[in-house]
């Protein structure tokens, strides 16, 4: 009965899923190719039932499940739904998508619903074997979906670069888990915070906590790990591209922000470091992103930094930094899923990837072009978005830490000058620069892609006015991970 | 009054902007401009209502107004940020500026937008928003999320409907404005955490933070902070090394944008540097006087120079700009009453003229297709009527008496002279007015210069079709010479409205 209690409280919406893709499962096999669209609209539907079923679950309480090796509090819940929305959001982008996937359209929902599983898991994950699994169901679906077009050359790269890399920071991941479990007898994360508050600890820890956070900063694509995602984003199908972008960068920060707590013995040398990663993943991706030609390898680069920005508030090492790197991460999700809808909605209508040929795309579908270069505008973080609010109250929440930050605070505001410049790039080409060719125009009628892009959009615009509700979300989940750090700027 | 309402002001030109680019509108040209003309004609109506009913000589803001959220929460409330707009004595004749030019550039967008005219008029509203949301704001935040929101807009305009090099000049009018922001952010930033510290209440309100005096912040971060604001304002102003944006936008933008931006954009320089550096930090602008004023000499002469060099029509008058936003500084940094009313008046004086000088371009750019003065010539023959009313602007721009470049450069003359700020320092006050006053000379010679090369002497006979001056763009120019005259005749119609505001300045100042 324990089992099932478990699950009722704290992982409903996770149980949800893998029915879900038990279903999948058994129909990829029953149904014939034509029919296949049918597991399309089933994963949908498994995504929407988890979705509704997270109100089910205690917001203010926490409770832990299979043995303490998965908590449910306010922090895993966020986490949950946006994974779940952006999921859910991904698979509706592959509605037109799929054609391409010949045969295996039923296999590409499965493996994204494990993909999907596997991040939900890691965003509640409270031992270190459980983050090991969830975090391979995820890799490992991963790399097979950026492969998923079999004779394309550029998605096998993809998927090779993906697996290759992937395998080798998984390695060294865990590699670092298994010191941590040398150093503290337990892999319960919990059991390992209390061992660590009651005991001296070595400088082991440091490296320890380095070799563990190098997988995670691969999952999240920043700096040192940055190189395999421009290739991986433009070869792997675009909806891939979308969720690997996306869902797999916040399971990555929602587990990495657990392991924030590994840090408390040394702060310095910790929050200096990860103050570099930051920065070096916002400069290296703001400055390659420069130049780019291809939307999907600017996109890739931009989200290098927006990483490196996400980081920023882990690097202070406070609760309010993490709560505003947990309100960056919103208005990422949010902004960069619009971006990525509309990057499909054009990709699939056109087969075209280059800025160029976006050019004079507003007179032919403005409301298209609008809704695309209010996400991007967003990612610049330009009012009246929800980037504008994010990066504020990031910035915000550098100088509550007091002028020992001034420097991080100086480089990211100088970044973002530089990021400016590229997103502007992109909506030059649409609203400035004359088509030259044959001009086409989008089908952009009331489907369910374009709706979704002008609800994304309203979105954007909507959290950049009402923020104040999403600023005490992000503050209230911050505050129940309940991490050994120091407490500032929120004593109020 | 309860009709007169901030909110209304600020946001109505936002939401007729939606309503002009929503697909319901009808997409004719005309209906179009003259809804737009219409509207912000009602629009000046109404902000002149606002001066009406301003009582100068009461201290702190007027018609205070604070949107509410649900459940009556302020805006952010977790960080003491609230939507709240008021005027006082600087803002409100910006206000009836802005509104009033923005009047004028649509009057005399007719010619000059041929394409997108919903896209246009709808940004240029967009854009009213913005400036008139800068100027009112009561809230720091508020202002720097204002002051970021007037980028996209004119990004668009100049990129869009501009000449020549368009794309380059929009994307570096927005990378420096956004550039000198950032240390305005980072200025606001440490301000909100060190009034923080200070008192234990996060807020952003501009009143709270001005009245708090800053006694407690470290002299450094002061600095920093005061020179956080003061690189974003010179951006703006522009200040001399910081200029290089403005000549590239004023040549490429379309004529009514360029009015705008000579005409209030720049003024957003002025405002915040008397608004924050000034009321903000009256210890620190005493150590920085000299900085202003050296600035201030350095701006004056230099673009006058350059001006002097300059072939074409639009870029003389651009350095002319700068070279008149250097008063400012000048003004600003003598400290005393007398100088910053003079500041004040400058605003508006250069407002007035260059947004009439510009449009002046526009209308010979039109005939002509070019603004290099080699190719013109003798157009008085043709054109009179353009010539007679350049000839008022280009006096009043070289400080004609009785116009209103003469009473501003007096007034900052007179202060500047007789201020006190630069003891201690090598230059006195005295030789920096000195040295400034030379620039009267280069000034009236290379505005009369450009009279006679355009209007005077022989015309190519290519010309000889040009027509004169169109019932828009003539109503456009008397409309700004009537004020040029006006308060050229009578200064102390505009400065009434703010010279109990530079008194109380002035005196906290003296503290």
């Amino acid at each position: 009965m324990d089992f099932l209690l478990d699950i009722k409280t704290a992982m409903l919406p996770e149980a949800i899923i893998t029915f879900t893709i038990l279903v999948c499962t058994v129909l990829c096999f029953m149904l014939k190719q034509e029919k296949q669209k049918i597991i399309y609209l089933i994963s949908l539907l498994g995504l929407i039932i988890s979705l509704t079923s997270i109100n089910l679950l205690a917001a203010n309480k926490i409770f832990t499940g299979f043995y303490n090796s998965f908590t449910s509090d306010f922090f895993s819940i966020l986490m949950r739904f946006l994974i779940l929305s952006g999921t859910l959001l991904v698979i509706i982008m592959t509605k037109d998508y799929s054609s391409k996937f010949k045969n295996r359209q039923g296999e590409f929902y499965l493996l994204m619903l494990i993909a999907a599983l596997g991040a939900l898991l890691l965003s509640g994950a409270n031992d270190l074997i459980m983050i090991f699994v969830a975090l391979e169901a995820l890799s490992l679906s991963s790399y097979a979906l950026s492969g998923f077009l079999k004779k394309d050359k550029s998605s096998n790269e993809a998927a090779l670069k993906y697996l290759i890399f992937g395998g080798a920071s998984s390695a060294i991941m865990l590699y670092g888990f298994s010191f941590l479990y040398g150093i503290t007898g337990h892999t319960n994360l919990t059991e390992i915070f209390t061992y660590l508050a009651n005991n001296n600890t070595d400088t082991m820890l440091n490296f320890t906590f380095f070799l563990i956070i190098a997988g995670f900063l691969f999952k999240v694509a920043a700096f040192p790990f940055q190189s395999w995602a421009p290739d991986v984003y433009e070869g792997a199908p675009v909806p891939v591209t979308a969720f690997l972008s996306t869902v797999s960068k916040v399971a990555g920060f929602a587990i990495l922000i657990k392991f924030i707590g590994l840090a408390f013995n040394n702060v310095e040398i910790i929050t200096v470091t990860l103050g570099l990663i930051a920065l070096l993943s916002i400069t290296i991706g703001n400055f390659m992103a420069l130049n780019q030609m291809n939307i999907k390898r600017l996109m890739a680069y931009s989200s290098i930094s927006q990483a490196g920005f996400v980081l920023i508030g882990f690097a202070l090492l406070s609760y309010s930094g993490i709560s505003g790197a947990i309100f960056y991460l919103i208005s990422y999700l949010v902004a960069s899923l619009g971006a990525w809808l509309a990057i499909i909605i054009f990709n699939t209508q056109t087969n075209k990837s280059l800025i160029s040929d976006l050019n004079g795309i507003a007179y032919r579908n403005p409301y298209f072009a609008t809704c695309f270069a209010f996400c991007l505008l967003s990612l610049a973080g330009i009012p009246v978005t929800v980037g504008f609010m994010a990066k504020f109250y990031l910035f915000h929440a550098i100088v509550q830490e007091g002028p020992a930050y001034l420097w991080l605070l100086i480089l990211a505001l100088l970044n973002t000058i530089l990021s400016l410049f590229y997103y502007l790039k992109i909506i030059k080409a649409m609203f400035v620069c004359k088509q030259e060719n044959e001009s086409f125009k989008l089908n952009f009628d009331a489907g369910i892609l374009n709706t979704s892009l002008v609800a994304l959009t309203l979105v954007v615009v909507l959290l950049g006015v009402l923020v104040t509700p999403f600023i005490e979300i992000a503050r209230d989940s911050a505050l129940s991970i309940k991490l050994p750090v120091k407490q500032v700027g929120l004593s109020r | 009054m309860e009709f007169l309402s901030l909110n209304i002001l600020i946001f109505a030109p936002l939401i007729v902007a939606g309503i002009i680019l929503s697909p319901l509108f009808p997409n004719d040209e005309i209906i179009v401009r003259r809804f737009a003309k219409g509207f912000s004609g009602i629009l000046f109506i109404y902000s002149i209502l606002f001066m009406i009913f301003f009582k100068p000589y009461n201290t702190g803001y007027q018609f205070k107004e604070t949107i509410k959220l649900f459940s009556n929460t302020n805006w952010i409330e977790p960080l003491g940020i609230s939507l709240s707009f008021g005027l006082d004595g600087i803002s409100v004749m910006l206000v009836v500026l802005t509104t009033f030019l923005v009047m004028l550039a649509l009057i005399a967008s007719k010619k000059s937008i041929t394409t997108k005219h919903k896209l246009y008029y709808s940004l240029i509203l967009v854009l009213t928003t913005a400036i008139l949301g800068i100027v009112t704001s009561r809230d720091l935040f508020l202002f720097f999320l204002f002051w970021e929101l007037e980028l996209i807009p004119m990004y668009f305009l100049i990129s869009i409907w501009g000449t020549g090099k368009k794309e380059y000049s929009a994307m570096k009018f927005v990378l420096y404005t956004f550039f000198g922001s950032l240390f305005m952010l980072g200025g606001i930033l440490l301000l909100n955490y060190f009034h923080f510290l200070n008192t234990g209440i996060y807020t952003f309100s501009i009143e709270a933070l001005t009245y708090s005096r800053h006694y407690d912040i470290p002299f450094i971060v002061k600095a920093l902070i005061f020179l956080g604001f003061f690189i974003a304002f010179a951006v703006k102003l522009p200040i001399v090394p910081l200029h290089t944006w403005l000549p590239n936008a004023h040549v490429d933008a379309p004529t009514p944008v360029s009015m705008l931006l000579a005409g209030i954009l720049l003024k957003m320089g002025g405002y915040g540097l008397i608004r924050f550096n000034t009321q903000m930090f009256p210890e620190m602008i005493k150590i920085f006087a000299p900085m202003l004023i050296v600035l201030g000499v350095i701006n004056i002469i230099y673009a006058a120079f350059i001006a002097l060099a300059q072939k074409d029509l639009k870029l003389l008058i651009a350095y002319s700009s700068i070279s008149h936003m250097g008063f400012v500084l000048l003004g600003l940094g003598a400290l005393n009453t007398i100088g910053i009313t003079g500041a004040m008046f400058q605003m508006l004086a250069h407002a007035l003229i260059s947004a009439g000088l510009f449009l002046i371009v526009g209308v010979i750019y039109l005939r002509t297709k070019t603004r290099i003065f080699s190719h013109l010539g003798g157009l008085g023959q043709v054109m009179p009527k353009a010539f007679y009313f350049t000839m008022l602007l280009a006096l009043a721009s070289l400080g004609l008496p009785l116009l209103v470049g003469f009473a501003a450069e007096v007034m900052i003359f007179y202060g500047a002279f007789t201020s006190n700020s630069l003891d201690g320092f090598i230059l006195s006050n005295q030789f920096m007015t000195a040295l400034a006053a030379i620039s009267i000379i280069i000034t009236a010679a290379y505005l009369l210069w450009m009279l006679q090369k355009i209007f005077m002497g022989n015309m190519f006979e290519k010309w000889q079709k040009a027509y004169d001056l169109t019932p828009q763009e003539a109503i456009a120019l008397t409309f700004l010479s009537i004020p040029i005259v006006l308060f050229g005749l009578y200064p102390e119609g505009v400065t009434s409205l703010f010279l109990p505001f530079v008194d109380n300045l002035v005196s906290n100042l003296a503290l």
